[in-house]
């Protein structure tokens, strides 16, 4: 291997490609995204319980999107280790009828050579029909 | 690299605590403000509140374990990726992915986060006990 390649990023480069990776995601950044991510990178939801890939994930990006009018990436708290990072953030969406819906989730990361090599991710399913504005046994009058 | 060691000790000795239910130790653990967040309602808990409710389950569960732990420090905290089993009175084992963020003072835990999916709770708790159905 090359000097290079054994480079322990700083703090301030994890914090960045963290931000990048995010600001990506909220704007719709798909070739940043693809930027970012390391072409072996594992993604893994704890709601799902099994791990995907990068090419997954890109692929099924824009369809994530369905019903949503915006998401955004908010209160980040970011913590750096030597090889990754720790966030803890609120996602905030608005729906395409007006709904708004907050979701509390934390990220940890390790990185590589300015890359993110996997992501595991911590959801509240649970909380997935208030965020998107699913029809409750309460609201399904239409009086909304 | 002294403060990692004596982070990653207190992490071990958090979670060790609870598996062999030493309460003193577990105790020990926390800072007098301590205040540890849950994802499944967006609430603070009290120090005080935490520490009854984990006094209670080292008297009802039978065992529990969090095992694959997954630590990393940084400063002022650090996080543990783990999944803990527990087993019930009825011999059911429970399981849940957890991920724990915790802020430190004085070699003490003075804030922690807490991730899981309550959307797998029935996996968690197994089923309810027969007088419950």
């Amino acid at each position: 291997m090359t000097t290079t390649e054994l480079r322990t990023m700083t703090d301030g480069e994890i914090r960045e490609l963290c931000n990048r990776f995010f600001d990506a995601y909220q704007d719709k950044r798909v070739d940043i995204l693809d930027e970012v991510l390391a072409d072996d990178c594992i993604i893994w939801h704890n709601v799902f319980g099994r791990e995907t890939t990068k090419a997954d994930n890109l692929s099924k990006y824009h369809d994530s999107y369905d019903g949503q009018r915006r998401r955004t990436y908010d209160d980040r708290t970011i913590n750096t280790f030597d090889d990754g990072f720790v966030i803890q953030y609120s996602l905030n969406g608005v729906m395409t009828n007006g709904h708004r819906g907050s979701l509390w989730i934390c990220i940890v990361a390790r990185v590589r050579d300015g890359r993110i090599t996997r992501i595991d991710e911590y959801m509240d399913s649970s909380k997935f029909a208030a965020w998107a504005g699913a029809p409750t046994a309460a609201t399904s009058g239409g009086q909304r | 690299m002294k403060r990692d060691s004596q982070t990653l000790e207190l992490c071990d000795t958090f979670f060790d605590s609870i598996e062999r239910c030493d309460y003193e130790a577990l105790e020990r653990c926390y800072a007098r403000e301590a205040m540890i967040w849950h994802s499944h309602d967006n609430l603070f808990q009290s120090r005080e509140d935490n520490l009854a409710m984990l006094k209670q389950g080292m008297a009802t569960q039978q065992k529990v374990r969090y095992k694959d732990r997954r630590i990393r420090t940084f400063e002022g905290g650090f996080v543990q990726q783990h999944t803990i089993y527990v087993t019930r009175e009825n011999g059911f084992v429970g399981k849940m992915d957890v991920c724990f963020v915790a802020y430190t003072r004085n070699g003490k835990i003075s804030r922690a986060y807490e991730y899981f999916d309550t959307g797998q709770i029935a996996e968690f708790l197994g089923p309810p006990p027969d007088g419950d159905r």
